[in-house]
Formats: structure tokens, sequence, C-alpha cells
């Protein structure tokens, strides 16, 4: 067995540090909607490139609509 | 004072008088403990992303207020209470808040134009939206705020078009491993692949 390499994730920005005028709120799901897959489950850090901050902030937000009914918790969200 | 937001989620098929009746006895309570209101929006009615109580639309309310705590026990205990009332979600916003420096602010916020958002504070972004959407007509106040951020959203595509597309293989193949269909990191998947074979 080849010893473990340590495989480093290509260099990916968080976009939210690179653009601060982004905003993670719970109500805007326009933003949110792009985190969230096709069956409504939020797209883990390593696929987008988000710092643990910012992905914090944004399963928090997607949580919260959830729970306002703006996002759904299963199934494709409608606009 | 305590900046707070609350959303709530009435029935749709009361009337009119009855929403602003739930909505000013809010207002009483929040007042009669000293607070502040900042703001008070009407989404009307939306579709729900499920069913609540059997329901598939719902009237939303927006209040934005700075209040004490003691207030806003008191206002989810009516909530709870009220059938007509679906869902409720208060949010704290700041741990002291100026009511009177915010009204200001919210009402000095000029509308900015697209080009400029970036420049300017989030918080000024955000009240610009609402102060849109209060000289708008409330029905659109959802409409515009989902236009902001959608061309705020349209800037970032460029950059993120490969990312994004990469993540489009991702939500078609849920069931299997993620990385396998992650083309762009292929080479490490394979490794990781043997490694997880062996």
């Amino acid at each position: 067995m080849p010893p473990k390499k340590r495989i480093f994730p290509r260099q990916k920005v968080c976009r939210f540090c690179a653009d601060t005028s982004l905003v993670i709120d719970y109500k805007e799901i326009r933003t949110l909607r792009n985190f969230v897959t096709e069956r409504g489950k939020i797209i883990p850090q390593r696929i987008y490139g988000n710092c643990a901050k910012h992905q914090r902030k944004l399963t928090d937000a997607i949580k919260k609509a959830r729970q306002i009914a703006l996002m759904p918790y299963a199934g494709p969200t409608h606009l | 004072m305590r900046r707070y937001e609350t959303i709530f989620i009435v029935r749709p098929n009361i009337g009119e008088d009855e929403i602003e009746a739930i909505t000013s006895r809010a207002a009483a309570t929040i007042e009669g403990d000293g607070g502040t209101i900042i703001r008070i929006n009407n989404w009307g009615l939306k579709k729900l992303a499920y069913l609540i109580k059997k329901e598939n639309q719902g009237y939303y309310v927006y209040v934005d207020y700075a209040g004490v705590p003691a207030s806003v026990a008191e206002i989810e205990r009516i909530f709870r209470i009220d059938d007509r009332i679906l869902k409720y979600l208060t949010v704290k916003l700041a741990d002291s808040c100026d009511p009177e420096a915010v009204k200001e602010q919210i009402a000095s916020a000029e509308p900015v134009p697209v080009s400029d958002a970036e420049s300017m504070e989030d918080k000024k972004t955000d009240s610009t939206d609402e102060e849109k959407t209060d000289t708008v007509e409330e029905e659109k106040s959802g409409t515009v705020e989902e236009e902001k951020s959608d061309s705020a959203d349209e800037e970032k595509t460029e950059t993120v078009e490969e990312e994004k597309s990469d993540s489009a293989d991702e939500e078609k193949t849920d069931t299997v491993e993620e990385e396998k269909s992650d083309s762009t990191d292929e080479e490490k998947t394979d490794t990781v692949e043997e490694e997880k074979a062996d």
C-alpha cells in the first residue's frame, strides 16, 4: 500500500472572502440556492471552496430559511 | 435595546384586517415594553416551500425592531397560542441599537444602482433594498430584493462557472461518491481511490 499522500486541494478562493459585498442572509434565497443541490442538500465546503467561517454562516442561513419555509428541507427550490 | 427581526407567516385565507390586527398587537407588545419599531414589511402571499398545516401559501410579515428580550418572549408566546399564525422566526441582529440612528440611515440611504452595490457596506445595501420596497408597492418587495441579489450573482458567475459545472455534476451523482464526478480533481481522486481500494 503506497504511503498516504498529502492531497492538497487546488487553490480555491472563498468567494465570500474575495467579494465582501456578497451578503449571506437567510432572506436572500437567490444566493443561497446556489449552495444547495437539486435535492435540497447543502453542498460541502470542499466542493465549493468556501472558508470555514463562511460555510458556517451559509449553513446557518440555509437552515433558517428552511425553518421559515423559504427553502425546502428536501426537493428543488422554487422561486 | 437589542435589535431583532421577526418574520411570521399567517394563514392566507383570513382577511387583511385580521393580519393588520395581529401585526398591531405585536407592535403594541413591543412598544409597551419600551421598544421601537424600525420598519414593518408585508411580503404578502408567497408559496411555501413545504406544506405547513396543510397550507400551500402563506402571508409573510417582516418586522424590524429594537426592544427588550422580554418583549420577544411575549410576542412568541402570543404567536404560539394563535392558530392563524403558522410559523415565526426571531433573529437577533445586534446587541445594542440606537433606533433613531438606524431609522435615519434607512431613510437617508438613496437607492443605489447595481454597479455601485459592491462599494457600499452590507448593512446599507440591505437597507437600500428595504428602502426601495417601502416606496414601491409592497407586493413587489420580494421581487426587488431578488433582482438585486440576482445581479450581484451574475457578476460572480463568470469566475464561478467552472466550479458551478463541477457542482452540477455533483448534484446528479448524489448517491455516487462525489469525488468521482469532479473532473478537475480527477488525478488526485484517482490516487485517493486507489488507497481506499487498498
